[in-house]
């Protein structure tokens, strides 16, 4: 029995990384037959960039300049949104009047509110924190919204009839019933705004002629642009993909711990 | 009955200070590169629908769209349904997918770009793996999510393994699979914008960009408003073919 469990949990792992190493050995026999001077990316060439990039410290210091911005941006977009969430969740006629506005910005990308925010801002910092604040203004909104539709109204009664005041009901009452929505919100835009962040500094990057903006997309661009080098595009896309995860993960570890009671 | 006209007037409302504030702002602004007032935009954006520019651009983004999305659906919801109902299967594919999926679509741009080059290909290549993500995931969860009964029943029945497949298991995963749609379609539509600013000589994404380096900022207002509007108009109609296709799944569809 025991025997049997071990050799299936074995035959699983077999079949979990079957693809995946497949995928690596083709990739690295056929880019071995091409002509040496060509610029395919090669998996072995690609870890020898990574081992380039990160002894430079270039790697690390891009990353770390889109993580400031994505984690700033986010903060204005989700406390806005939060806040704007609790107004309308809390008052039908709030929610009524901006319902036509907000549903109407959207289906508006964050991206396509780029070049506007060129005009406005310029190319540096501040158009990528307005592009992520914009992109994590609407998950945020949206789902705390929902969560304080959802909150057992017999409660907010409850508290009412013993004489609560309404900023104390809507701390100790709406924000806890509303919090698990509240934080799946916050975990969807965190995503969206990472990618908002790679396309921002990726295109201004692309429109402004390599302009200053810094962060692991304009370095991308750069790799793209500059100097010609696929296999640092490709350690960049694995950072991009590794970032996403980590920061996923976290959000569902906050999940965790901020609302027990859902686990 | 009452509810429609007051909806409308409230709706009415909001826009009318929305578009007051807009005025007011931009009079404070004063530069009209920045900021042109509304009436400036409406002015551009009837010009531009006169002209048949907007609808042209927008043709092109959709049909885009279109073609990468039904490539989306066309691979994802068999190898979904495969996944679904072989743990082996899944076993084989899904490290694949969880090691691709955290890699956003914009950042395939630059790697593309050097596939494909300038042109068509690439914004359909972005929104085709932009799109693929969501199909697949809510495809593998509608096919889990069949009621283990409903199959019991059948197989009591002796039914063979096509009807089993057609008649139980494609009606019970349809609305998931719909949802997943939608989803897609929002992720890709996001998506083009980005993909035709960098990488496409025509489109909407494309029409934003062109005319910002011109610094005619009324049409790109205008043409923002399109992506919107045909945003819109696009998930109104997947909202409507949800619920012809799955008249017996309401309410499935409201997951914001």
């Amino acid at each position: 029995m025991r025997n049997r469990m071990f050799d299936s949990r074995r035959s699983v792992l077999i079949r979990n990384i079957t693809l995946p190493v497949l995928l690596i050995v083709v990739w690295q026999i056929w880019a071995s037959t091409l002509p040496p001077g060509s610029p395919a990316p090669a998996p072995l060439k690609v870890l020898q960039t990574l081992a380039d990039l990160l002894s430079t410290g270039s790697l690390v210091s891009a990353t770390l300049q889109s993580l400031g911005r994505v984690l700033l941006g986010f903060a204005v977009g989700s406390g806005l949104g939060i806040a704007m969430g609790l107004a309308m969740g809390a008052s039908p006629a709030v929610r009524e009047n901006l319902d036509p506005i907000i549903e109407s910005f959207r289906p508006i990308a964050p991206m396509a509110i780029l070049p506007i925010a060129i005009l406005w801002l310029g190319t540096g910092t501040p158009t990528a924190l307005a592009i992520v604040a914009y992109a994590s203004f609407f998950p945020v909104l949206i789902n705390t919204v929902h969560g304080v539709s959802r909150v057992e109204r017999k409660l907010i009664l409850a508290a009412r009839t013993m004489g609560v005041s309404r900023w104390t009901i809507l701390t100790r009452v709406v924000l806890p019933g509303a919090m698990p929505s509240i934080l799946l919100g916050t975990r969807l835009a965190m995503g969206v705004a990472w990618t908002a962040i790679i396309a921002a500094e990726l295109a201004v990057g692309a429109k402004s002629g390599g302009g200053g903006s810094g962060g692991i997309g304009q370095m991308m661009f750069v790799f793209y642009a500059y100097n010609i080098d696929l296999n640092a595009i490709v350690v960049c896309m694995a950072v991009v993909g590794v970032v996403a995860l980590l920061i996923d993960q976290m959000f569902r570890l906050f999940e965790k711990r901020l609302i027990p009671w859902r686990h | 009955m009452t509810n429609i006209p007051r909806q409308l007037w409230v709706s009415l409302r909001s826009f009318g200070v929305f578009f007051l504030l807009w005025w007011l702002l931009h009079l404070w602004n004063a530069n009209p590169l920045q900021l042109p007032s509304p009436m400036k935009v409406l002015e551009a954006l009837w010009m531009l629908l006169r002209e048949g520019e907007i609808t042209e651009h927008a043709s092109v983004s959709t049909l885009r769209m279109l073609l990468a999305l039904t490539l989306a659906i066309v691979v994802a919801v068999p190898l979904g349904f495969l996944m679904g109902l072989s743990r082996r299967a899944e076993q084989y594919v899904d490290p694949l997918v969880e090691m691709l999926r955290p890699i956003s679509g914009i950042a395939w741009l630059p790697l593309a770009l050097f596939i494909f080059g300038v042109g068509d290909t690439l914004p359909v290549f972005i929104m085709f793996y932009v799109g693929f993500f969501p199909i697949l995931l809510n495809t593998v969860a509608g096919v889990r999510q069949t009621d283990a009964r409903l199959l019991a029943a059948a197989r009591t029945m002796g039914i063979g393994r096509l009807p089993l497949l057609i008649h139980v298991l494609v009606p019970s995963a349809l609305p998931t699979v719909m949802v997943g749609i939608r989803l897609a379609f929002a992720a890709s539509w996001a998506a083009i914008v980005a993909a035709e600013l960098i990488g496409a000589p025509s489109g909407l994404g494309f029409a934003i960009e062109w005319y910002r380096q011109l610094l005619m900022t009324p049409k790109v207002f205008a043409f923002i408003l399109a992506i919107g509007v045909v945003g819109y108009l696009c998930d109104l109609g997947l909202r409507d073919l949800q619920r012809k296709l799955t008249p017996w799944a309401e309410g499935t569809g409201v997951a914001p």
